[in-house]
């Protein structure tokens, strides 16, 4: 029959005892001897449980004639605060249940370290056969006092420091194991790709758990891990306002260490966002959005450090409490519905570190580290054609790589402006400056050979001046458009087509020619205007050409460039299709565009990632076309493409492919 | 290319070139009452822009051209009292000032867009407005009485700005405080007052300019105008302050542009002289209204602030 005393002051607990004594003196008239006691509740039904878990309490009970032991807990807060004080109280209790008649003395809430001495002290000058100063700050402190008590056994955690004296122990928790499953987890369960962390003081298994959550969560996927110590075990507030800080900053998921991290887990309760627990379950806090808990199960070590003193060794030891040896538990919230997989992922992580093929201190890279990738491009980012085509494309590399981080300057018509863009991500250290336009050239050169360690790509473009920082890319538009061609012929009931182009360079030349030859090769008799109005940018010419076009009796239109906006009205509002390029246009005239070549510049940007995490900064020259998927043909699903068309589009482009239609374009 | 000489085709073409005219002759008319009363606004594609970005972001939200006009005429009256204050009270360097107001509408214009709207959307344009009867004249009835009404207006415009110019006392004041500010100022008349009220109507026509653009081709985009208020600040000058000129410059550019556009089309004009052929209507302006222009002068007191007793 343990005594069991919850918080209090040593001296209430020390009366506690006294009285408990009296109780347990009292017991002896129907249950013989203290020591033979504990087979006796085991005729009861309540310990059954006990029975099947702690089958070597006979075995010890009778092995080992241990006197009742007296054990003395010192910790810095609440007994019952869901974290570290709780663990060890937790464990002792498992040891008390397990050894009936020990004796347990807790002085909680010691803060302040002289207080803990005092207590510690205290505890000694008492004689208990074991003091427990379960704090990293009572170091100091136990050293001196563990030398003026030989003959006490003293136990100091989370440590791994026995100060050389036989009569310490040292225990401490591989935190990191349990931390870095939760952040396998994490990473799997957050939508937003960001997870916050709140740690008290980066040190002990605080800090262990902090940076195996971090491994984990980002070995295994995790864009952003946000890590905020506030430099406090205690500061409630802090943490709180902590956790609110990684909400605002977009997390979806929190964990957090130390005793504080009641404050954060209101916040996740709040914030509706998910929460990892550590050393306690602390589920309580939160019954809908704990995930789990790392659970720290002290009693492991206990049980070592009194099978020492029953031995006559007194200390000198360091323990770890971790996965394989059951000292660390990963305890599910029966309450929150975990996917199978993640619950899958998470045991075998778990089988993993036990097993040592995973290391929870390092964060297994995934092929790249979070890049931070520039864009400078001529027109507005959704100008649904040329600059709208390489930002959609580096959304889709920030989507497949959480964490990315990306800066955009548009706009830059003027070439001197797009240069200074240039050179200041250069100078700000950026890992890929994309300079988004042929006429960029000139500058990139310069700038390129000013940064050889800054990785640089030019589009659309085929040269890389011989500079092996820079890739180029560029794209074989004339594929798309020799397809749009050929149903642009096959729509046409009057024979003629209006193609309303830039400037008779790059890639809307190609997309041009190409178009034309898809046209022509298709129907003898078509006729192809082509209008280059001499602008990227002139809409209100756009639009006139277009204009122009219809007037000549064309009853299909097409163009390349951002100022085609205002071709594609006229197109609507004289009832004559439109195909489009660059981008899907079919939010400009609804019923009339009947389908648009997009640019997916994602196929190129992810050869020149791959390059860069390959330690190649550049030197190569890339091509999105209709064989690598990097030139869609999307077809506006409220037009009705009649199927026959279909076929022959589905054919044309087969052939583009396999190379055995030429689009004559070059 | 037999058929260029077509009726349909020649309508159509010269049509293009009245759409095109039409926002350089509001804010070139709009211009020519600032400057005759001595004050250069180089602001004009500033303002011609957020009154464009104004009309079409009100026509989004409202479906009504109309509204969105009105909108385009309430920016251009702010931003042309705007420019008065600076211009006339704050007695500002007027070719810096007016920079000043153009990159404030080109970066306004194009942040409010980005903000407010982001991916370009079409809006509901004007609807044609044939005049009656008129109308059925075989070619010059399609050409000249099938257009939307603020194309009438913009028209109608020329000879109502001539008439208050040069029949009007409010037209003499201009004219007067354009010549001899101490003069005028000497007779009683409010330089102050008579360059706020030309800088505002200028203000007023841009901003008119701007909308009836945006609206009239259903979309927007950075920098829609494309520098035409600085052609319009042009016309003025070739034009020689009178709005039969401005009105005579921004037709030939109008008109020259639809037709190089309708040569290119046909292949008349060579793919590979496209470029060359842009600057053809420029060429072409400057060129007749240099030539028509020879016997007039400037506005003596254009872009000199007027300083009582100064």
């Amino acid at each position: 029959m343990h005594i069991y005393r919850k918080p209090g002051f040593a001296r209430l607990l020390a009366v506690l005892a006294v009285l408990a004594l009296v109780a347990t003196a009292c017991g002896e008239d129907a249950e013989e001897t203290p020591t033979t006691a504990a087979p006796a509740p085991e005729t009861t039904a309540a310990p059954e449980a006990t029975t099947d878990e702690e089958m070597p309490e006979e075995e010890m009970e009778e092995e080992m004639p241990m006197e009742p032991l007296r054990i003395a807990v010192v910790a810095p807060s609440a007994s019952n605060d869901l974290a570290f004080t709780q663990s060890i109280v937790d464990a002792v209790n498992v040891i008390a249940a397990e050894h009936p008649g020990t004796d347990v003395a807790i002085t909680d809430g010691t803060f302040i370290v002289e207080d803990a001495a005092a207590a510690i002290r205290g505890y000694a000058e008492e004689g208990y056969d074991l003091v427990i100063a379960h704090g990293s700050q009572y170091g100091g402190s136990l050293q001196e006092i563990a030398a003026d008590y030989p003959d006490i056994a003293f136990a100091w955690g989370t440590a791994a420091d026995t100060f050389g004296l036989p009569n310490v122990s040292a225990y401490t928790a591989a935190s990191d194991e349990g931390g870095y499953v939760m952040g396998v987890m994490a990473a799997a369960l957050t939508d937003s790709s960001v997870i916050g962390v709140v740690g008290p003081i980066e040190v002990g298994d605080a800090k262990l758990y902090v940076d195996g959550f971090h491994n984990g969560a980002i070995a295994n996927g995790a864009g952003t891990v946000n890590i905020n110590y506030i430099g406090s075990f205690s500061d409630v507030a802090l943490a709180s306002e902590a956790a609110q800080a990684h909400i605002a900053s977009g997390a979806d998921v929190l964990t957090g260490s130390a005793q504080m991290v009641v404050g954060a887990v209101g916040v996740a309760q709040g914030a509706g966002a998910l929460w990892f627990g550590t050393q306690a379950n602390q589920t309580a806090l939160a019954p809908d959005l704990v995930v789990a808990s790392q659970v720290y199960k002290w009693e492991v070590v206990l049980r070592e450090i009194i099978s020492d003193l029953a031995s006559g060794q007194m200390g000198g030891e360091a323990y770890e409490i971790d996965l394989a040896n059951g000292g660390l538990v990963i305890e599910y919230n029966d309450g929150f519905d975990l996917p199978a997989d993640v619950r899958a992922a998470a045991d075998n992580t778990v089988a993993g570190i036990i097993a040592g093929s995973i290391n929870t201190m390092e964060a297994m890279m995934t092929p790249m580290e979070p890049l931070r990738i520039a864009v400078v491009a001529p027109s507005a980012s959704n100008d649904l054609a040329f600059t709208q085509s390489i930002v959609d494309a580096v959304n889709v590399i920030v989507a497949e790589h959480p964490g990315t981080e990306v800066a955009i300057t548009d706009g830059t018509f003027i070439v001197e402006d797009a240069a200074a863009a240039i050179r200041g991500y250069a100078e700000e250290g950026y890992d890929l400056v994309i300079a988004h336009g042929s006429q960029y050239g000139g500058s990139l050169q310069e700038i390129a050979a000013d940064y050889p360690d800054i990785a640089f790509a030019w589009g659309t473009a085929a040269d890389t001046f011989g500079l092996p920082n820079v890739s180029a890319y560029t794209a074989a538009s004339d594929e798309g458009g020799y397809v749009m061609g050929v149903a642009a012929a096959l729509m046409s009931q009057s024979g003629v087509i209006g193609v309303v182009g830039p400037i008779e360079v790059g890639d809307a030349k190609l997309y041009v020619d190409g178009f034309h030859n898809g046209a022509v090769a298709t129907r003898g008799d078509v006729t192809v205007n082509i209008n280059y109005i001499g602008s990227f940018s002139d809409v209100a010419l756009a639009s006139e050409a277009a204009q122009a076009h219809v007037a000549s009796g064309a009853d299909v239109l097409t163009g390349s460039a951002q100022m085609v906006v205002g071709a594609v009205g006229v197109a609507q509002a004289n009832g004559v299709f439109w195909f489009g390029t660059q981008a899907n246009q079919t939010a400009l005239a609804p019923d009339l565009v009947v389908a648009s070549q997009v640019y997916k510049w994602e196929v190129v940007l992810r050869q020149i990632i791959a390059d860069i995490s390959a330690g190649s900064l550049g030197g190569n020259a890339y091509e999105i076309n209709l064989g690598n998927g990097g030139l869609v043909l999307e077809p506006n699903p409220a037009f009705d493409i009649p199927a026959a068309m279909m076929e022959q589009m589905g054919t044309v482009i087969q052939g583009i492919v396999e190379g055995t239609i030429d689009t004559g374009a070059n | 290319m037999a058929d260029i000489f077509s009726g349909v085709v020649i309508v159509a073409t010269l049509s293009s070139g009245i759409r095109l005219a039409v926002p350089l002759l509001l804010a070139s008319l709009g211009e020519a009452f600032g400057q005759r009363s001595g004050v250069l606004n180089l602001g004009v594609d500033g303002i011609m822009l957020l009154g464009a970005f104004g009309g079409y972001y009100t026509t989004l939200k409202t479906q009504s051209p109309w509204v969105g006009l009105a909108v385009g005429l309430a920016i251009g009256l702010f931003l042309g009292l705007l420019s008065s204050v600076v211009s006339v009270s704050l007695l500002a360097e007027q070719g810096i000032s007016g920079i000043g107001v153009y990159l404030f509408g080109l970066g306004m214009s194009d942040l409010l867009f980005q903000r407010l709207v982001g991916t370009p959307l079409p809006v509901p344009s004007f609807q044609k407005a044939p005049i009656p009867l008129l109308s059925d004249i075989p070619v010059v009835g399609d050409l000249i009485f099938n257009h939307s009404i603020p194309i009438y207006l913009a028209f109608l415009a020329i000879p109502v700005c001539t008439y208050i110019i040069n029949r009007t006392r409010f037209g003499m004041n201009i004219r007067a405080v354009g010549e001899n500010p101490e003069a005028a100022d000497s007779q009683g008349i409010s330089v102050t007052r008579v360059r706020y009220a030309a800088v505002t109507i200028g203000g007023v026509l841009a901003g008119a300019a701007g909308a009836v653009l945006a609206i009239g081709l259903g979309i927007f985009q950075q920098n829609l105008t494309n520098a035409q208020g600085f052609i319009a600040i042009a016309l003025v000058y070739f034009g020689a302050w009178r709005p039969i000129g401005v009105m005579a410059g921004s037709l030939v550019y109008g008109m020259v542009s639809a037709v190089v556009l309708l040569l290119k089309t046909r292949g008349i004009i060579p793919l590979g002289a496209s470029d060359l052929a842009a600057m053809i209507p420029a060429v072409i302006t400057v060129l007749a209204l240099v030539v028509a222009a020879r016997r007039f002068r400037a506005p003596t007191a254009l872009t000199k602030p007027f300083i009582r007793g100064g």
